[in-house]
């Protein structure tokens, strides 16, 4: 076996068949938690509907998977639940409730049931929203302030959405060509191709 | 089978200093007993760096919640991630009091390895500018040593850790020796460049100096480049005690290392003078124990070393054990940080970096070198260095389907960050006491820390943005933001200085050997013995000092001295 076969052994987890029993454990704990869902908590049926539709409007299937395909919504839903406080979870489900209000003032339906072209044009309009009220927080380089979530509906939404995507098993290896175990550094190379671009993040 | 309770020389801690003496002594011949306060750490089960963060519940967000409440201060260092966090203490199990309106940030881990797991491996040595800092400018206590006491103990710990970097031949900076460098990237390059064509030689941007191996080192294997050094390295490529110094000392035969192992104090003989015994509160049992040796070395940290000896109270000792001088406790340093500017550098598009390289730049101090600096004493140096966006950059723009996705597959603009760190002065009045009305999860008195940032700190951390700008301007960088953020002192988790090394037992705890001047087989080698602190890092002059104490401390015994 040589260095670049055990390395890639390492990266894919072969070899935690060789190590002890709690480690095999907590992965597998790790991989049930990131896999499949249990039932969303903080997000009822529609909103959850709603966080995936406005999800994979921003990041849909592409000759890659989208956001739908890699569960965002499931992910944002985690993330409601078990991360943000009760302020930041009110403030994004408020948020998720005033996109019905304009879907329903300018289309007479909820952003579920708007058609693309619709649903375009809020996500636009937020978009506008969202550089009106100026630069989401910006986390500069204060060691006194961990990660927060961003502040407003819609760039909470992104920021979710965004990491759920290229954190994702599929985004980051198929979007972004992420390898776990590079084993070479080259600090100044000509790109190849397209994927090869985002291999350093 | 009875627990051994006697040995030739007892370790206290297990991190950067505790494995090097743990190395250095049993090499020696010493049977040793290393204590440390924390569980043991299995590389093969704990390093999680291969983890992918879709196998994370929060994808590296980190578990909130529960840090909000058990690790408020933890959490402020970068590296107590999701992956990592249970590398950091509990702040509700390791609780330590402030003065009001002086926030001290005590990061800490307690695990065999300590924070030489966690650690940013960024290995510097000092120069005469620094050892005779104090003596220049008139402030504290002069050094007992000098640069060429201490470079042949560089040399000898470089020879095993193995430090990658660049050699310079500049006198403020000395040369390591060196493993071949890692490269810089395609900005820095850019910024290396101008710096030469603008600043003539007296600012230079070269390749971080780390503890990282760019080849195969005595047995070791080079850095396949994954990233995240913090959560382990199964390899065994940075190095830390669990990685190395430990290792050797295992094999040597003569070590015993017992986890679960919080010590409580250090008992004294009045008569010999003479350290005799270190008091032991196992981890889990709560059970009392004692351990005896010739040689005790405090390698606890410069804060619970401090704290170690005072519960160490004798009644010839009201204050802390071996703290006639009163100065036990006091001239508490950190680093100052926090103040830098980034930019974006212009070009080179088309190119970019392979594999993610744990390792920045390094800028080595330019103030108060050659000439006198209006406004402060001391200097900085930079770290940080350049990288293209990656897809954070899409949560603030405002695109979103086919388009904006094809957009942010393809990397963002080469960015660019100085982020300096400076000297901090010794000074009297930042320091610790025992806090008598509190107690830890053992039950044992905890400190309460006195500490903030003086003028002088506070004046270096506004010239590193400044000098940071100009450097990106003459780099032709756009969008320049020079920035001087908050930053407590602790947070650069450097903190030193609390048992100082000197000449004078009336100003001094320690002697020019790390050796208490009041108890000579008691030897303290970690950050609590330095008199100044340098803007460098300072891991690499602990291991230094550590591996010279080791050899004085077992010369005495041989000379029968101790």
């Amino acid at each position: 076996m040589d260095r670049r076969e055990a390395l890639r052994i390492l990266a894919t987890g072969a070899a935690l068949q060789l190590a002890p029993g709690n480690l095999l454990a907590a992965l597998r704990e790790a991989r049930a938690l990131a896999g499949a869902q249990a039932a969303p908590r903080a997000l009822n049926p529609h909103q959850y509907d709603t966080v995936k539709a406005m999800a994979e409007m921003i990041l849909p299937r592409t000759d890659t998977p989208g956001a739908t395909d890699i569960g965002a919504a499931g992910f944002i839903d985690v993330i409601l639940s078990a991360w943000c406080d009760e302020r930041e979870r009110t403030g994004f489900l408020n948020g998720l409730a005033d996109v019905d209000g304009r879907s329903q003032t300018l289309f007479a339906r909820n952003f579920v049931e708007c058609s693309a072209v619709q649903q375009s044009e809020i996500l636009t309009a937020l978009g506008e929203k969202m550089e009106q009220e100026g630069r989401v927080h910006d986390q500069g380089h204060s060691p006194e302030s961990p990660p927060e979530p961003e502040r407003g509906f819609y760039p909470m939404l992104r920021q979710l959405t965004l990491t759920a995507y290229y954190t994702s098993e599929a985004g980051a290896t198929e979007e972004l060509n992420f390898q776990i175990i590079p084993d070479r550094h080259e600090g100044c190379v000509q790109i190849r191709s397209g994927k090869q671009g985002q291999e350093s993040q | 089978m009875k627990e051994e309770t006697t040995y030739d020389a007892i370790v206290i801690g297990s991190g950067m200093t505790g494995g090097w003496a743990a190395k250095e002594l049993t090499e020696k011949g010493m049977k040793t007993l290393v204590l440390e306060a924390g569980r043991p750490i299995v590389p093969e089960q704990d390093y999680v760096e291969h983890v992918p963060a879709w196998e994370m519940k929060y994808r590296g967000l980190g578990d909130r919640g529960r840090q909000l409440v058990d690790q408020p201060i933890q959490r402020l260092c970068y590296a107590c991630d999701e992956w990592s966090a249970k590398f950091f203490v509990s702040d509700t199990e390791h609780p330590y009091t402030q003065e009001a309106g002086k926030p001290f940030r005590w990061i800490r881990g307690r695990q065999v390895g300590g924070r030489s797991i966690m650690w940013g491996r960024q290995s510097y040595r000092w120069s005469d500018l620094d050892f005779e800092a104090n003596l220049r400018d008139g402030i504290a206590v002069d050094w007992p040593i000098r640069y060429a006491d201490l470079a042949p103990w560089y040399d000898r710990v470089e020879d095993f850790v193995g430090i990658s970097g660049e050699a310079l031949g500049l006198p403020q900076l000395p040369d390591s020796r060196f493993l071949p460098p890692m490269e810089l990237n395609c900005a820095e390059k850019v910024v290396r460049e101008a710096m030469a064509t603008h600043f003539a030689g007296e600012r230079v941007l070269t390749i971080g100096r780390c503890a990282i191996l760019t080849r195969d080192h005595n047995g070791r294997a080079a850095c396949h480049y994954c990233g995240p050094c913090e959560r382990g390295c199964i390899t065994r490529s940075y190095f830390s005690s669990v990685n190395a110094t430990l290792p050797a000392a295992e094999k040597t035969g003569r070590m015993t290392l017992r986890p679960y192992s919080v010590v409580h104090s250090v008992g004294f003989d009045a008569q010999t003078r003479r350290a005799t015994s270190v008091r032991v509160i196992d981890g889990k049992t709560r059970a009392t124990l004692e351990f005896r040796a010739r040689i005790i070395f405090l390698c606890a940290s410069a804060l619970e070393s401090v704290r170690i000896l005072f519960n160490s109270s004798t009644p010839e000792f009201p204050n802390g054990l071996g703290n006639s001088s009163g100065e036990l406790g006091h001239n508490l340093m950190d680093h100052i940080k926090a103040g830098g500017a980034d930019g974006t550098i212009p070009g080179n598009e088309d190119r970019i970096e392979l594999g993610r390289r744990p390792n920045g730049i390094y800028v080595p101090r330019f103030r108060n070198v050659k000439t006198r600096q209006a406004g402060f004493l001391r200097g900085y140096g930079f770290q940080g260095g350049g990288s293209r966006d990656g897809w954070e950059r899409g949560i603030t723009q405002t695109g979103f389907g086919p388009g904006f996705k094809n957009s942010i597959r393809q990397p963002g603009p080469w960015k660019f960050t100085f982020y300096g760190f400076g000297e901090c002065l010794p000074n009297h009045n930042n320091f610790v006491e025992l806090d008598k009305e509190k107690v830890d999860a053992w039950g044992i008195p905890v400190l309460k820390i006195h500490c903030a940032w003086s003028e002088n700190e506070l004046a270096l951390r506004k010239d590193m943005s400044i000098s940071a700008a100009e450097m990106l301007a003459a780099a032709g960088a756009r969008n320049i933001e020079p920035f001087t953020d908050d930053a407590s002192p602790g947070l650069a988790i450097h903190e030193m200085g609390t048992a100082r090394m000197g000449r004078d037992p009336k100003t001094s705890v320690l002697n020019a050997y790390n050796q208490l001047h009041e108890a000579k087989n008691l030897f303290i080698s970690d950050g609590g013995a330095m008199t100044s602190s340098s803007c460098v890092n300072p891991s690499l002059t602990y291991m230094a000092l550590t591996a010279r104490a080791c050899d004085h401390a077992v010369a005495e015994m041989k000379r029968g001295n101790l």
